[in-house]
């Protein structure tokens, strides 16, 4: 490649980094300043934080050219089943168990988490199933499985199942040390593990990664395992957040939320194509409209029209650039 | 090549255009409030509390839960109140999301507000709302906090009186059937849905003011639970017919399961001299015609304006330090002092014309 090509390429590989920071330096303006804060940093941070763990989560489906749909209501169904479990005596009690230690909470909320990712997962790979529909049929049941243990709010929770969530000291918030924690993971996972090079692999062209010998059925597995281990950490993160769990409102739509944020980021929805850096850029840029424009005073009905611009735009932008490289 | 960077350049551009394009719209919006202010301020100075200097006051945001059709009459109150007091507020959507419903309020501390209006998504999260505030003053308004203990000196809530809307049911039957020099009857209740406070306040209130007017009145069968439903309480109050048990009196928590009690009465074939006396809670425009019409004799009015404007007032008076229900005609809460109650209206034949 020659030099002007190899700089077009950071460009627009880039871009996305360049209309975070157009956007942050807009809302700073039209705010007076009050929106570049660390203290409304760490808002956007915590705000964002749960979607963004999904959004690590579903931007490694999309890379292997699926998608999965089921995260909000993943994030329901493990979040009532912790909450549940590690909810104070007094109150209303959803189970007459005793309180469980936090751990046994977030761990069962994470085992639902796994076995709906190996339902997907073995959905998808072995019954061939379109990602779309395998994953919309989880997501219904998932949501109807939580309602049918809670038909109310589960609130009440031990300040141990909340650390993770809620605890903050300063800056310094625990829930965006978590996020950051997943952030690694799926950046170690994709660029220094055989198992992501071998997703960017089957994303690419499957059947290309299988004559290569790779297992495709056995990756695709724990890509929809990783996707929905997201989803349920992400609906323990909201159960301590919020400090109650509502198996009918919890993590509703938030899969979409999650998509657009990894697809804003680059993540090609034709598989095979996903920058780490782009996601966390998709995660900002959400969270900078959601927090710049309500601190405007913005009409949130504009403010979700802007969303949707922004959406199409980065898509566009996408498909153009891929298209130039093939 | 070039190309691409053209894109990716004109792209930023569209969307600084966009973000530009809300800025100022959301800055002449604030310029209208103004202008507003001045002519409020003019026509007003002389209503003593009303005339607040609200350059004092700064922005307010209000978050709403959702956008339902009795919500969107509080917002709108709300709405319009500050425009009359030239405050600039501004309303965002939770869409039922608790964790929306958070960093809105924290936006909202971020952007150096003194207040902010707040329409639970989920009451048991009321603690959860009044930390994010942190030193804003919170006013919470329509629904009740789960737990009237988080309230505090600047952690208030502005709301009906749930208990009340089932006593006027009851004070009413009881008038009624004392004007027909009856004081036993029989009555079903049709209930919202089982478990919520308004559902077991009204319920509890409506068979408590019947006994304590003299009103003797006994449940033909257990409470018929009709989740809010006009289709359910249809079909539950025509098995009851079919099996030959009409009550004097069919007690409804809302209009919606009221309407449908009639339905059924209607499809059943009974003339409306024979029909048991029908009362709801909402004063719904279906429930308003059904008045006029006389199936329905009694709904009870929920005040969204009084809800919406009164949340309004009382954040003034947190941040000036005022009583809490000045310059509002509403009663404080004897218990705690940290609500206001805006008080429900029963609605009849003789005045259901003030209220479509």
């Amino acid at each position: 490649m020659d030099k002007a090509a190899k700089k077009n390429s950071w460009v627009s590989d880039n871009g996305i980094w360049v209309v975070l920071i157009v956007l942050v330096v807009l809302a700073s303006i039209a705010t007076g300043g009050k929106f570049a804060t660390v203290g409304n940093a760490t808002t956007l941070l915590t705000s964002e934080s749960v979607k963004g763990i999904m959004a690590f989560g579903v931007a490694l489906a999309i890379l292997s050219k699926g998608i999965d749909l089921s995260t909000g209501a993943v994030a329901a169904l493990s979040g009532v089943v912790g909450a549940a479990l590690c909810q104070l005596e007094g109150g209303s009690k959803l189970w007459g168990t005793s309180t469980m230690p936090a751990i046994v909470g977030i761990l069962a909320a994470v085992a639902i988490g796994v076995f709906v990712g190996f339902l997907n997962g073995a959905m998808v790979a072995y019954l061939h199933l379109h990602p779309f529909i395998a994953t919309l049929g989880t997501q219904l049941m998932c949501r109807a499985t939580a309602k049918m243990i809670s038909n109310k709010p589960v609130s009440n929770l031990s300040d141990g199942y909340r650390f993770l969530g809620r605890f903050h000291s300063g800056a310094f918030y625990m829930i965006v040390v978590v996020f950051l924690i997943f952030c690694i993971c799926l950046g170690f996972m994709l660029n220094f593990t055989r198992f992501g090079k071998s997703i960017y692999a089957i994303g690419g062209n499957d059947q290309a990664a299988r004559v290569a010998g790779i297992n495709v059925e056995h990756s695709l597995v724990k890509v929809y395992m990783w996707c929905s281990l997201c989803a349920a950490v992400a609906g323990v993160l909201l159960g301590g957040r919020t400090g109650s769990v509502d198996p009918s409102t919890t993590g509703l739509n938030y899969e979409l939320d999650a998509i657009a944020a990894a697809t804003v980021g680059g993540t090609s929805q034709t598989g095979g194509i996903c920058r780490i850096s782009g996601v966390i850029c998709g995660i900002l840029i959400m969270g900078v409209i959601n927090n710049g424009l309500v601190m405007m005073g913005v009409d949130d009905n504009v403010t979700n029209i802007i969303k949707g611009l922004i959406i199409i735009g980065s898509v566009a932008f996408d498909m153009r650039k891929n298209r130039v490289k093939v | 090549m070039k190309k691409r960077a053209l894109t990716a350049i004109s792209l930023a551009a569209v969307m600084a255009f966009g973000l530009v394009g809300c800025g100022s719209s959301a800055a002449s919006t604030s310029t209208a409030a103004s202008t507003a202010a001045s002519t409020a301020a003019e026509s007003t100075a002389d209503a003593g509390a009303a005339a607040v200097d609200a350059s004092d006051i700064g922005d307010i945001t209000l978050i709403m839960s959702s956008r339902d059709q009795f919500l969107s009459l509080v917002e709108a109150a709300a709405t319009d109140a500050a425009k009359e007091m030239g405050i600039n507020l501004s309303s965002q959507d939770a869409q039922n999301d608790v964790n929306k419903q958070l960093s809105f309020i924290e936006t909202a501390k971020n952007a150096g507000q003194k207040a902010v209006i707040v329409n639970m998504v989920d009451p048991t999260t009321t603690a959860q709302c009044i930390e994010a505030a942190g030193d804003m003053k919170v006013v919470f308004v329509n629904r009740l906090p789960e737990n009237l203990g988080d309230l505090t000196d600047s952690a208030v809530c502005v709301s009906s009186d749930e208990r009340q809307a089932g006593t006027y049911q009851g004070e009413f039957l009881a008038n009624y059937f004392s004007e027909q020099g009856k004081t036993d009857i029989t009555y079903v209740m049709l209930c919202g849905v089982l478990g919520l406070t308004n559902t077991t306040q009204r319920t509890d209130f409506a068979k408590s003011s019947m006994a304590d007017n003299g009103l003797n009145a006994t449940p033909i069968q257990a409470d018929l639970a009709c989740e809010w439903d006009r289709a359910e309480a249809m079909n539950q109050v025509s098995t009851l017919i079919s099996s030959g048990n009409v009550p004097d009196a069919i007690i409804s928590n809302n209009d919606e399961m009221a309407l449908g009690a009639i339905e059924a009465l209607e499809s059943a074939g009974i003339a409306l001299e024979d029909r048991p006396v029908v009362v709801g809670i909402d004063a719904t425009a279906d429930g308003c015609a059904a008045i006029k019409a006389g199936t329905l004799s009694m709904t009870v009015f929920q005040d969204p304006v009084g809800q919406g404007a009164g949340a309004l007032q009382a954040c003034v008076n947190l941040i000036t330090g005022a009583a809490l229900n000045e310059g509002t005609s509403f009663e404080v809460d004897a218990d705690t002092g940290h609500i206001l109650w805006v008080p429900f209206e029963p609605v009849t034949a003789d005045n259901v014309a003030d209220y479509e």
